[in-house]
């Protein structure tokens, strides 16, 4: 079938330049421009670029931005930690304990709140923990003393943790299920007690698993702006809101703010590498 | 990994196309590079951070855009105004000024017709080159402001704004939680364990720092360097006891009971105040702000004509006197005055009596030096 | 737990499950919190004060809501399209052409999937501010498309790795040529991937706060971005009533986009 070659040496570039063209416009270019603007220290609009001094990032170094930038840090990990506590037994049960039929219904039900507006859980979570909100409520009701947990740090990391555990869930499921369940069993013919078989045999197979879930809830989290600018208060800044506010807020820089951006990004992709080089391939599926 | 697959791609192809696929996509993506000025960048000959602006609003002229504050506009007034003057009107909220002219400055300037900022950032607008000069042949009903809106230092014979309503800026308390009777500021530290987590403040940096410095003794417009850190010092003794910086946030929470005090602008107050006889507002000693928001028509304003249209509807002394009723703000038009229900007249809220309007100071400008020692030490305070 | 259980694995059993049905009450203690409140008479109180469907009633009267209801869907539904089209391009060209620089071609597409949607909404505002581009609805759409065509062409991806190839090349020796081949061949078996990868890009879309409120221009106002202005300002409790439609929308469309896929299987499997 004769083909004009001109269609052909075209076919790729139709394929693939479109969407290039795309994220090199709207995602690389700017990450390199954020680079470069974070460079240039008190940078007004109509400004010319001119990459000069670290100003910007010294100013990161002023102890109460190290600060902040330790706090998101600090809650990134608690978050981490808590969702791989409480996913863990979730996704375990899920995949290897409960009924074959029903797994697949079971885990899609435990995502489905994930596919809720952000916003709107948070704001579900303020009604939840205000002080005169739903918990207290319950809490008094029972005679129980009553908590105060709003517009602090605890309601944002349950807020962070409650938006982020079905990611967890997600692959720690993804992985159990893959399991290699014969060699429970000859662990558990071999006399290991359930504990031991747990740590040494279920455990070891499913790391790969548990590095992934890990690396994708603590970018996450890093990352996470509606969770602490609603239900955090007066003592919980985070790098992703000081960022918001070097632009959008009351005193506007945004050098101090491209560079923390750009902090944020290194960051995180150095995450990525250090799990891509130690971690196992399957890290490749996120 | 999946060289394969790719392998039996290639055969369907004449070969060397890939090759030379491969360098007119790097060609390619280098001139798009190159027209970007990215190389340019790169090599520090640098590109500019133009303006960010806002597209042109669908130029139809019969569209007002606002920008205004959260209580100022309701839908009884935009439907109102729509049937007077055929004009629709579409309105964006913010709750301070310095984040409105940051949302200015980062694009959302352009298709705004109509500004409220307040009374002490007008001069800063100017400076910024914002604000179109009013024409006041266009505008009926001037002479019905009170005179001290009629020569403010901020803006001087009304060059570049109206004033839409001013108040006094005061705590707000729950009677029933709060029993003392609340006489100063320092009320706030002197119970500060028994408040823990049942007050806000206003997330504005020049009225939090300046109710501090007030208390001090200072003005609040203070510009002294020691002064001012004096007054953070004060209040990152009392920020642990906050629930947040809000402005808006707090009238629910103290309804509900979640907050027993909040720092509150008395237009904000007045009308929790109809809604909930147990709530009590004070404007406590030294003394507190005395602030007015005003209109102003930015320079890029689409549509002018509607933002005249607007100034003049809401000058008329009667829609002036509904609103303030509505609303429960003050109005400075002194011609819509005596058409408020006479207890509205004598509300000692909205028309304070003189011995405490004594108290109040108005804000002014600052000095950039002294904006940007209250913006980092507000910084500190909010994070 | 029944201190008389006969044998451990059983114990172990009964554990899990209820720290699982813990979990799943934790998931959806909010949905239920919001669901509770928007037939809730009282807005503020947090006891039940009698049924009312008045938030509703105000809901459907709220032409504000509306309408940023409204600029959501237009946003969502132009970058979707868009993503659409180019996102299964990038995916299948991606798999039939070898070129230099296609490994990193490849892991761009996972980048906005990894940086946080404030550095990228930043960024997104620095380069629109140098190319001095006016900020409208377009720019929003614009923006989003990124993170879109992540969703589209990784789940494409997916599926075509899955494929037979050998299917289109037979087609292409019947004489079809390569874009009919594409068209009557590949994409009907792409198919339900770009419908699940649409669906997934849709919901970020319409949830998406940072990335729109950076990039909008004056006066348009999406619902994430009309959402929060209400929580910053007051709670209002028109935000119950909506919270339940949305959650009842986006549950049906992940609902179908799983049956979608589960009928693909299925067929597949035949």
């Amino acid at each position: 079938m004769p083909r004009s070659s001109w269609t052909q040496r075209l076919e790729p570039y139709l394929m693939l330049a479109p969407a290039g063209v795309w994220l090199f416009l709207l995602l690389i270019l700017p990450t390199l421009m954020i680079f470069q603007i974070s460079l240039v220290p008190d940078i007004k609009p109509g400004d010319l670029v001119n990459p000069s001094s670290l100003g910007n990032y010294l100013e990161i170094f002023d102890p109460i931005v190290l600060w902040i930038v330790a706090r998101s840090i600090g809650l990134s990990i608690a978050t981490t930690v808590l969702c791989l506590l409480l996913g863990f037994p979730v996704a375990y049960w899920i995949a290897l304990l409960a009924p074959r039929r029903w797994q697949n219904l079971l885990l899609l039900a435990f995502v489905l709140p994930l596919w809720t507006s952000s916003l709107l859980r948070s704001y579900a979570w303020i009604s939840i923990l205000r002080p005169t909100g739903v918990l207290n409520t319950i809490l008094s009701f029972l005679h129980l003393p009553t908590l105060d947990l709003m517009n602090q740090l605890p309601a944002v990391l349950i807020g962070m943790t409650y938006s982020l555990l079905p990611y967890m869930v997600l692959i720690l499921y993804a992985s159990l299920e893959k399991l290699d369940r014969r060699l429970l069993e000859a662990a558990a013919d071999l006399g290991a007690k359930p504990l031991e078989a747990f740590l040494q045999v279920t455990v070891p197979q499913v790391l790969p698993g548990i590095a992934a879930g890990v690396l994708l809830v603590f970018i996450n989290a890093i990352g996470d702006f509606v969770n602490p600018e609603l239900l955090g208060g007066p003592s919980s800044m985070t790098a992703a809101r000081l960022v918001y506010s070097k632009f959008l807020g009351a005193s506007p820089d945004w050098g101090m703010g491209s560079a923390l951006s750009a902090l944020l990004i290194m960051f995180v992709t150095l995450s990525i590498v250090l799990l891509l080089k130690y971690g196992d391939k399957n890290a490749r599926t996120l | 990994m999946d060289s394969q697959q790719f392998g039996s791609t290639d055969k369907g192809l004449p070969p060397g196309l890939t090759r030379r696929s491969r360098r007119r996509f790097l060609q390619q993506a280098g001139q798009v590079a190159l027209g970007l000025g990215l190389t340019q960048g790169l090599s520090s000959c640098g590109w500019r951070l133009g303006n960010v602006r806002s597209g042109p609003v669908k130029a139809s002229s019969d569209e007002l855009f606002l920008y205004t504050w959260a209580q100022y506009v309701d839908d009884d007034l935009l439907r109102d105004f729509q049937a007077k003057s055929g004009l629709k009107t579409i309105r964006e909220l913010f709750d301070s000024n310095e984040k409105m002219i940051a949302a200015l400055q980062a694009g959302k300037g352009d298709s705004f017709s109509l500004l409220y900022p307040s009374e002490y950032f007008i001069p800063k607008l100017v400076k910024a080159k914002l604000l179109a000069e009013l024409d006041h042949d266009r505008i009926n009903g001037l002479n019905n402001l009170m005179p001290q809106f009629r020569r403010s230092i901020a803006d001087a014979d009304n060059h570049y704004g109206i004033p839409f309503a001013w108040g006094t800026t005061g705590l707000i308390y729950n009677q029933e939680k709060v029993s003392d009777e609340i006489q100063d500021w320092d009320y706030l530290w002197k119970n500060k364990e028994k408040l823990l987590r049942k007050m806000s403040l206003l997330d504005d940096y020049r009225e939090v720092i300046g109710f501090c410095l007030k208390t001090l003794g200072y003005s609040i417009n203070e510009t002294q360097p020691d002064r001012i850190k004096e007054a953070y010092e004060k209040l990152s003794r009392l920020k642990p006891f906050i629930s947040s910086f809000t402005t808006d946030g707090w009238r629910t929470k103290l309804a509900a009971g979640d907050l027993w005090i909040a720092m509150a602008y008395s237009s904000d107050a007045i009308g929790l105040l109809k809604e909930n006889p147990k709530l009590r507002y004070i404007i406590p000693k030294p003394g507190g702000t005395r602030w007015s928001d005003w209109m102003v028509i930015p320079k890029s304003a689409p549509n002018p004509n509607a933002a005249y249209a607007w100034m003049n509807y809401l000058l008329n002394p009667e829609v002036a006197a509904n609103v303030s009723q509505r609303l429960a703000v003050t109005t400075p038009n002194a011609a819509a005055i005596p058409l408020l229900p006479s207890e509205l007249q004598t509300n000692a809220v909205s028309y304070p009596p003189p011995d405490i309007m004594a108290r109040c100071e108005s804000m002014t400008a600052l000095t950039p030096e002294a904006e940007k020692l209250y913006a980092k030490y507000w910084t500190q305070l909010t994070s | 737990m029944p201190p008389t259980s006969p044998k451990l694995p059983k114990l172990q059993i009964s554990w899990q499950a209820w720290f699982t049905g813990l979990m799943f009450s934790f998931m959806y203690l909010p949905i239920l919190v919001l669901a509770f409140y928007s037939v809730n008479e009282s807005a503020v109180s947090a006891q039940w004060t009698g049924f009312s469907l008045k938030w509703y009633a105000r809901f459907f009267h709220d032409g504000r809501i509306q309408q940023a209801l409204l600029d959501s869907l237009k946003v969502a539904l132009g970058s979707v399209s868009i993503a659409a089209v180019f996102g299964t391009l990038m995916a299948v060209g991606l798999s039939r052409y070898r070129f230099l620089g296609r490994d990193l071609y490849q892991n761009a597409v996972y980048l906005p999937l990894i940086i946080p949607d404030i550095s990228i909404a930043v960024a997104t505002l620095v380069f629109l501010a140098a190319i001095s581009m006016p900020l409208s609805m377009g720019t929003i759409v614009a923006s989003h498309v990124v993170f879109c065509l992540s969703y589209v062409s990784l789940a494409v991806s997916t599926r075509i790795n899955s494929l037979d190839r050998h299917l289109e090349e037979a087609a292409q020796d019947l004489g079809a040529t390569p874009f009919q081949s594409f068209r009557l061949v590949l994409l009907p078996q792409l198919f339900p991937a770009i419908v699940s990868g649409c669906l997934l890009a849709f919901v970020c879309s319409m949830d998406d706060f940072l990335i729109a409120s950076f990039t909008a221009g004056g006066g348009i106002n999406t619902l994430p971005m009309e959402i929060y202005s209400r929580i910053r300002t007051n709670l209002t409790p028109d935000l119950n009533a909506l919270s339940v439609l949305l959650i009842l929308a986006s549950a049906f469309a992940v609902l179908l986009a799983e049956f979608i896929r589960y009928r693909s299987e299925q067929k597949r499997a035949i």
